[in-house]
């Protein structure tokens, strides 16, 4: 499972953009002082590709995802940047034109999918609740029940479900509900923020397996939001990797797998086990993630860096271009050496 | 549902059997008889008619023969008379105050329970904006108020100053000198209506729930509530015996509304901070993100999903607030002079009528018993984990 | 060596969470150099004592809370020093017996036909008070004595209708209170935490018993039963205050300790214990209490709230055989019908029911301030 995907890298960079985010920061505002969670990150997601973000927790992919939904918490301030979906601006929306959107353009697959349903409603009531928003003329009740179990047999459960409450379905069953109301709108994008994290390692395959599956169908386009580099790997087309609120490597899966050229990227996929490939020494990652209420100067990730130099700590280095769409933010990428871990 | 409702229902029927045990022994451990009480003082009564009367009250039985007759009485509705209004039987004097406590209780617990659950929900929406500490203080001294003492602030500020409403009691017998009705017709008339269009109307809501497409539901629940509340104004502007009885039924309905508004205001704070406190946790849960991601507006995310959600914990701490509403509701009757159950109590209590006190102090136990059983049911109803476990 | 691991275990159970492992070993080790397990006990019972006092502190309602408690002990230890410093003479300040024997004076001229009820009583009414000379004709000028009369520099609070100092009966009265209070409360939190550590601890019948016993208490009007048992016994201020214990100790605490023990009791120290050859007895007693006082001790802070509305209602309904307390000051001004007239005897109307309210209230809040402190769950969020 931790193979990427050989497939799909290359055909995705002739599509159709349909997603810019163009130099985004965000800061959310505390006591303490002002936490700068997502800092310049630039990233275009085409029409029906599969799209990852990868990075420790708290190095805001999630602050991201919210953000294309602009559903940050009360505190948080976009200071600059846009984020385009067709080339509207969805950040120069007004709140109820951005409500509107919600949901018909970008849904979401939440994690832990076990609070994402309330639970006093039925699951096919909260679901139909999202189709009454987004649906011009409104559902019938008949036609709308018939979209659900439609939905639900495309993801895989028995369509009378969705007379029952959240608290009689299973883990992996309420997650694949959760991808059922995901699709419920025929949005263009879904942000799967940690699809699997809390199910068990064969349920996360399956709901893994069916995301793909639907995403060929239907010719989704998703961002996946992971820290578990194997889920990103085995889903995604094209991927970036956070650190620190900076997007520091971003390019086809393929390239960053087979030849990951920023020094963290690097010693992220050492420090990762592989099953099928040959046994490898792990390099652990020295250090701890650096405080966002004051980030280090230059490269934020040159206090940890092995590669650092003065220079890395004065000046921040800008995304380059190093062939096939694959981006990396480092002085001395050059320097990193081949890396042979998990492909083989 | 139905086997949760006889479990509870079982459950209710031993804890009350423990609760008439407990009072029997309460009295039976008496200091002295009552029978010494009354003629041992008096030393004219001469030791043989003591013994008499300690035969007729069945005081001189076993104590087990003495228990299962207090049972049998307890449950044909026998409590002898009352020593005060002797010959009156006391279960006559208790159908009498029965009806006049439940309405107020019950136009009290409903008030006070949607208004302090609205006021939580606004409150705990604007979260963080200022005068937050003091309406946490304003909210806790509402409820740690010395009741009765609020109480006669109320009646002073609403009836001796203000002139707007009654200074307490049922009635106002100038009015019904030659009123064509006793009073208590009047009022069980005015239960009974009230009950019968509130359970009409609430079985118009149940049965619109079965209709399935939206348009129709909506309008056969609002054209059949309004048809209720239409045929009950109906029956007391235009009915035979209810356009003669309207100012009467006016009049104790005018004097409710002190003792209720004071009722609502006193456990009004408690739910409020209780809601408050149960929203805040419930907005922190991933399913509010998810409706809010779900594009509803917001205050469908407050009112469908944050609300309704936190009303769970609410209604839980209704079940162990049915005992002090009760307590809160004997204080109010006393203050009030409103001629409810409480206040049989206090009364009796005080006037030394044992027969009433005892019989006063079980039914009050038993509406306790009651209003319990009735949350225990409508929490059974709000929360569908109970209601499905319940099925399997 | 099992002897020391069973003492790690034990001294990670104190620390609730409070304090890291590696002091508690550090701690440990100190322990065995002492070899004094109370020593230990009491060093880790400081810090998480000082550490609560931090996080309880930094709470502005449970410091407003502390600063009404604290306002009215002082009120409740001043008699004291004002009798004994002669300040006040028993004579005319003693809360009960005292009268004022100067007290302000109104003159009023006897008629038959009230024109101006400010200066003028009627003759019938001279007659039949018997603070007036019987002898006297309508046209004569009486003098009144004023009771209750308003405050001076001698009664700071006035007088009540029968000439008694208020002040003394409220500062009597917060003695009342925190002796009820207090009593209720170390009652009920002794019995709750008994029960609900071996209901907790043992179950089956026991907990069974015990439950069905609380769920009784706290359906059944706590107000109704003490109205009953006060017209039948001859009831004094600390029998009270042991009923209040022993209905909330065997109710609604009780409940609420027991899942705190059955918490506790899924803890590996106690299996540690158990397997080091603990008696029963000696598990609950060093184990499974030590971890359940903090919470009894919130509890016993809404006990003594609900202890002081429940006396001051018994009094003013004139239930209770108390010598002073708030609720029989309200109970005499409301039977004397002098508080429906309101703000004219404000000072009547106002010391008693304000201070019942907030004693009550300063409890309350300081309970729910240690709730927070207790549940880290409540903490700012």
């Amino acid at each position: 499972m931790t193979q990427p995907r050989p497939s799909g890298g290359a055909a995705a960079v002739t599509r159709r953009p349909l997603l810019e985010v163009d130099h985004l920061v965000m800061h959310y505002r505390t006591k303490a002082g002002e936490v700068s969670a997502v800092d310049d990150v630039t990233f275009t997601l085409h029409e029906g590709e599969a799209l990852g973000l990868v990075g420790e927790s708290g190095c805001g992919k999630t602050s991201v995802a919210m953000s294309l939904l602009r559903l940050l918490p009360d505190n948080a301030e976009y200071k600059s940047g846009e984020i385009r979906l067709e080339g509207v601006d969805l950040l120069s929306l007004s709140e109820e034109q951005m409500r509107r959107r919600r949901w018909s353009d970008i849904s979401m697959v939440f994690q832990g999918a076990m609070n994402a349903w309330n639970p006093v409603y039925k699951v096919g009531d909260q679901i139909k609740e999202a189709m009454d928003m987004h649906f011009e003329p409104r559902l019938s009740d008949d036609e709308a029940d018939e979209r659900i179990a439609q939905l639900f047999r495309l993801v895989g459960l028995p369509p009378e479900m969705a007379g029952r409450y959240p608290h009689e379905f299973s883990g992996g069953m309420r997650q694949r509900a959760v991808i059922a109301m995901a699709l419920a709108c025929d949005p263009k994008i879904i942000i799967a923020d940690e699809p699997t994290t809390a199910l068990d390692v064969i349920v996360q395959d399956q709901i893994l397996e069916e995301l793909k599956k639907i995403q060929r169908e239907l010719g989704m386009s998703i961002i996946y939001i992971s820290h578990d580099i194997a889920v990103i790997a085995e889903v995604t087309d094209t991927m970036g990797v956070m650190y620190a609120g900076k997007l520091v490597e971003f390019g086809p899966t393929v390239d960053i797998f087979g030849n990951p050229k920023h020094p963290y990227t690097y010693l992220l996929l050492s420090s990762t086990p592989s099953v099928t490939g040959p046994r490898r020494r792990l390099a652990p990652l020295e250090g701890e993630p650096p405080n966002l209420l004051n980030p280090p100067s230059g490269c934020r990730f040159h206090p940890r860096c092995p590669f650092a130099t003065e220079r890395c700590a004065v000046a921040e280095p800008p995304p380059e271009d190093i062939g096939g769409g694959h981006l990396v933010a480092c002085y001395h990428w050059e320097q990193v050496p081949e890396f042979g871990g998990l492909t083989r | 549902m139905t086997r949760y409702v006889a479990r509870r229902l079982v459950q209710m029927a031993f804890l009350f059997l423990v609760f008439l045990t407990a009072t029997w022994f309460l009295l039976y451990a008496l200091p002295g008889d009552i029978v010494a009480q009354k003629y041992a003082t008096n030393p004219n009564i001469p030791p043989e008619a003591r013994r008499l009367a300690m035969e007729r009250l069945g005081l001189d039985k076993p104590m087990l023969v003495q228990f299962r007759d207090y049972m049998v009485n307890f449950f044909t509705l026998d409590f002898g008379y009352s020593f005060n209004q002797y010959p009156r039987p006391v279960v006559d004097i208790i159908k009498e105050r029965l009806p006049r406590t439940i309405v107020l209780f019950l136009t009290a617990v409903i008030t006070y329970y949607w208004a302090g659950f609205a006021a939580g929900k606004y409150l705990a929406w604007r979260r963080g904006k200022r005068g937050e500490m003091a309406i946490t203080v304003g909210g806790v001294a509402l409820y740690t108020v010395f009741y009765p003492w609020f109480a006669l602030i109320m009646l002073w500020l609403f009836a001796s100053q203000l002139k707007l409403l009654p200074l307490g009691k049922f009635l106002d017998p100038d009015k019904w000198r030659n009123a064509p009705y006793p009073a208590n017709d009047v009022f069980l008339r005015m239960f009974w209506l009230t009950l019968i269009t509130s359970v009409v109307v609430f079985g118009i809501h149940l049965l619109a729930r079965r209709i399935k497409d939206r348009t129709p539901r909506r309008l056969v629940a609002w054209a059949g509530t309004v048809a209720a509340v239409v045929a009950f104004l109906g029956y007391w502007w235009v009915g035979r015996e209810g356009a003669v009885m309207r100012p009467y039924a006016a009049d104790i309905a005018y004097h409710l509304i002190l003792p209720v508004l004071t009722l609502t205001l006193v456990n009004f704070a408690g739910i409020m901070l209780l809601t408050r406190t149960s929203m805040l946790e419930t907005m922190r849960e991933d399913f509010i993100l998810t409706a809010r991601a779900k594009g509803l507006p917001e205050h469908m995310v407050r009112d469908r999903h944050a609300a309704r959600t936190a009303l769970l914990p609410v209604t839980t701490s209704l079940v162990l607030a049915v005992a002090t509403v009760i307590d809160g509701g004997i204080i109010t009757e006393t203050v009030f002079s409103w001629p409810g159950m409480g206040e049989v109590l206090v009364s009796s209590v005080t006037l030394g009528d044992i027969p009433l006190a005892i019989a006063s102090f079980s039914f009050i136990g038993v509406m306790a018993l009651v209003g319990h059983f009735l949350v225990d049911l409508l929490y059974g109803i709000l929360d569908p984990r109970i209601r499905v476990t319940a099925h399997g | 060596m099992t002897d020391t691991s069973e003492r790690t275990d034990q001294l990670e159970g104190q620390t609730l969470a409070e304090i890291g492992a590696d002091e508690s070993i550090e701690l440990a080790e100190q322990a065995q150099r002492r070899q004094s397990l109370w020593a230990i006990r009491w060093i880790l019972f400081r810090r998480s004592l000082r550490h609560n006092w931090a996080l309880f502190w930094e709470n502005r309602i449970g410091r407003f809370g502390l600063g009404i408690i604290a306002f009215f002990a002082v009120l409740a230890v001043m008699p004291t020093i004002f009798f004994a410093t002669g300040y006040w003479n028993p004579a005319i300040y003693d809360p009960v017996t005292g009268l004022e024997p100067n007290p302000p004076v109104q003159r009023f001229t006897v008629v038959n036909e009230i024109t101006d009820p400010a200066t003028q009583i009627d003759f019938t009414r001279v007659l039949l008070d018997n603070r007036i000379p019987n002898d006297v004709l309508p046209g004569d000028v009486v003098e009144i004595p004023l009771q209750p009369a308003p405050p001076d520099s001698r009664h700071w609070l006035g007088t009540d209708p029968l000439g008694r100092d208020v002040m003394s009966q409220l500062m009597h009265g917060a003695r009342a209170a925190f002796f009820l209070g207090m009593l209720a409360a170390v009652v009920t939190v002794v019995i709750a935490t008994i029960v609900g550590s071996v209901s907790a601890y043992f179950g089956g019948a026991i907990d069974a018993f015990f439950m069905r016993l609380a769920d009784l208490l706290i359906m059944i009007p706590a107000l109704a039963v003490l109205i009953v048992i006060g017209a039948i016994f001859e009831f004094q201020l600390w029998h009270l205050a042991v009923v209040i214990g022993i209905l909330s100790g065997f109710g609604g605490t009780a409940i609420v300790l027991k899942s705190q023990a059955l918490a506790v009791k899924v803890k590996p120290y106690i299996d540690a214990a158990r397997v080091a050859g603990g008696s029963n007895t000696h598990i609950i007693v060093s184990h499974v209490i030590p971890n359940v006082m903090p919470l009894s001790f919130l509890y016993m802070m809404f006990t003594v709230t609900g202890a002081i509305q429940s006396e001051a209602t018994l009094s003013f309904l004139g239930l209770l055989n108390v010598r002073t307390s708030w609720g029989l000051m309200l109970q005499l001004a409301n039977n004397q019908g002098y508080l429906l007239q309101g703000l004219q005897y404000w000072w009547l109307l106002f010391p008693a029911g304000v201070a019942v309210t907030l004693l009550a209230m300063a409890f309350f809040l300081v309970g729910r301030a240690m709730d927070e402190v207790v549940n880290p769950r409540l903490r700012k969020r």
